[in-house]
């Protein structure tokens, strides 16, 4: 465990410095990744499959709030499903907007979660998400997954409603969008998949609040057992058994990604170093505020209340000093926010 | 010269005022009573227009029903029931956002406290440097 924790430590810091550019190129990624996904998926227009217009969408969210990539994931999908189908790619907007004006306009910091749904369930490791944001956020975030799984179904009902091929008969687009909205209406697998993500997130979300040591790596072992749990059973019920080996997998290689990302809490706005700008009557300040890491090997408190049970405790004495370990500036600081509740 | 004290004291603010201060400050501009009513107001327009595309997606699905019905459809009772789910659309995206946007003004009034009582520091800072005036 030693070397793990002074590599956590050592990431840590290197982040600290240089987080100006990790930041974009980590959002680089992670555009990069959606992006060729999408590409994957519904790549119905070779014009916008071409690298460089990826690449250019990408660095563009790379540097631009993750709204703008959200935006531009919609319009890259909207516009692949134009260049085959208008009609198509009209009801995808309509539905995009009504769950828009309806539900995700209230929790705009999920905007993500919308994307991050239907790229991670072509990636097989959809389950990471309702964990993730059990362990990081409040049972609010249902709202934002439940919305990504809706356009990630809503999707695999296009990607089979193009090869109908359809004339330009009012008869004919009728019949198609009537298809489309009867296997999104009644598509009993997408809600299903809603009720065991939110049940997923829950249960995640009420372990870790729980008061007892090693609470969070419980709750990701408990929200890991509910989504495994929860699949199977929709899974046999839907008849589709031989999608539960893959959701077995994908299961646990989520759970481990979030232990993973919870291992490192590089949450990314919070542990940064904090540039600011200011002025009084005689100067301008330019301020590189960084955030004090006390630890680079974990110190170890052991308290001998009696010598009997010496050996007692120490494990959870160091957990607790972990999580306590907030960006203090210095003594009298006072706007040290609570990150783990105000995600709303 | 440089007074560390002061620096400490405005680097916290600034940090705080560029990341979660932005919108705290904002709804600080706003009266309670304002801010909640003006956001009620936000989300019952636009559950309305989400209410008017869902109608609009079941029309087309309807069409041909209606189409084919369209003389001797009992238009009263359509109406009512439009009216009747919109209405209870409206009341409840407007109770909701009544209840959730007052409770993220009460915290944001809080957290607000803090910073007022930073500045407050500040200021004192700034007195004692200049006594005179």
């Amino acid at each position: 465990m030693m070397p793990l924790l002074v590599f956590r430590e050592r990431v840590k810091n290197f982040y600290q410095r240089y987080d100006i550019y990790i930041t974009p190129a980590v959002k680089f990624l992670f555009a990069f990744i959606a992006f060729r996904t999408i590409n994957n998926e519904i790549g119905y227009d070779a014009r916008l499959q071409a690298l460089p217009v990826v690449l250019l969408l990408s660095l563009l969210s790379a540097f631009t709030p993750s709204a703008i990539m959200v935006l531009l994931a919609a319009l890259l999908s909207t516009l692949h499903v134009y260049s085959i189908s208008p009609i198509l790619s009209i009801i995808i907007v309509l539905i995009l907007l009504i769950l828009y004006f309806l539900f995700a306009r209230y929790t705009p910091r999920f905007g993500y979660v919308m994307l991050a749904v239907p790229i991670l369930y072509f990636l097989k490791i959809p389950y990471m998400i309702p964990i993730l944001l059990g362990l990081i956020s409040t049972p609010v975030a249902i709202i934002p997954t439940s919305c990504g799984v809706i356009i990630y179904f809503l999707f695999q009902i296009i990607k089979s409603a193009v090869t109908m091929q359809v004339n330009i008969t009012a008869e004919e687009i009728m019949q198609l969008y009537k298809y489309v909205i009867d296997s999104l209406i009644k598509n009993r697998m997408m809600i299903m998949t809603m009720v065991v993500f939110a049940l997923i997130l829950m249960v995640t979300y009420f372990v870790r609040k729980m008061k007892f040591d090693y609470a969070f790596e419980i709750s990701i072992v408990a929200g890991a057992l509910t989504s495994i749990l929860g699949f199977l059973v929709s899974d046999l019920i839907m008849d589709n058994s031989n999608q539960i080996l893959s959701m077995i997998l994908g299961t646990i290689v989520s759970a481990v990604i979030v232990y993973g990302i919870h291992f490192f809490k590089l949450t990314l706005d919070y542990s940064g170093v904090e540039h600011a700008q200011f002025e009084d009557d005689v100067y301008y300040y330019y301020v590189k505020a960084v955030p004090k890491i006390t630890v680079t090997t974990p110190q170890v408190n052991v308290k001998h209340i009696n010598v009997k049970t010496a050996d007692r405790g120490s494990k959870g004495t160091v957990r607790r000093q972990e999580l306590d370990m907030e960006e203090d500036y210095d003594e009298d600081d006072d706007i040290t926010v609570d990150k783990s509740q105000d995600y709303k | 010269m440089l007074n560390n004290k002061k620096i400490r004291l405005m680097t916290k603010l600034a940090v705080y005022e560029n990341k979660e201060g932005k919108e705290d400050i904002r709804l600080s501009k706003y009266y309670k009573t304002d801010y909640v009513r003006y956001q009620i107001l936000k989300s019952i327009i636009s559950a309305t227009i989400g209410y008017a595309l869902i109608l609009f997606m079941i029309f087309l699905y309807e069409m041909e029903y209606l189409i084919r019905h369209a003389v001797d459809l009992d238009y009263k009772t359509l109406g009512t029931y439009i009216l009747g789910i919109y209405i209870i659309f409206v009341a409840v995206y407007g109770l909701g956002s009544a209840i959730g946007y007052s409770m993220k003004y009460d915290a944001s009034r809080k957290k607000l406290a803090k910073y007022y009582k930073l500045l407050k520091r500040l200021n004192k800072l700034y007195n004692e440097e200049t006594p005179e005036s």
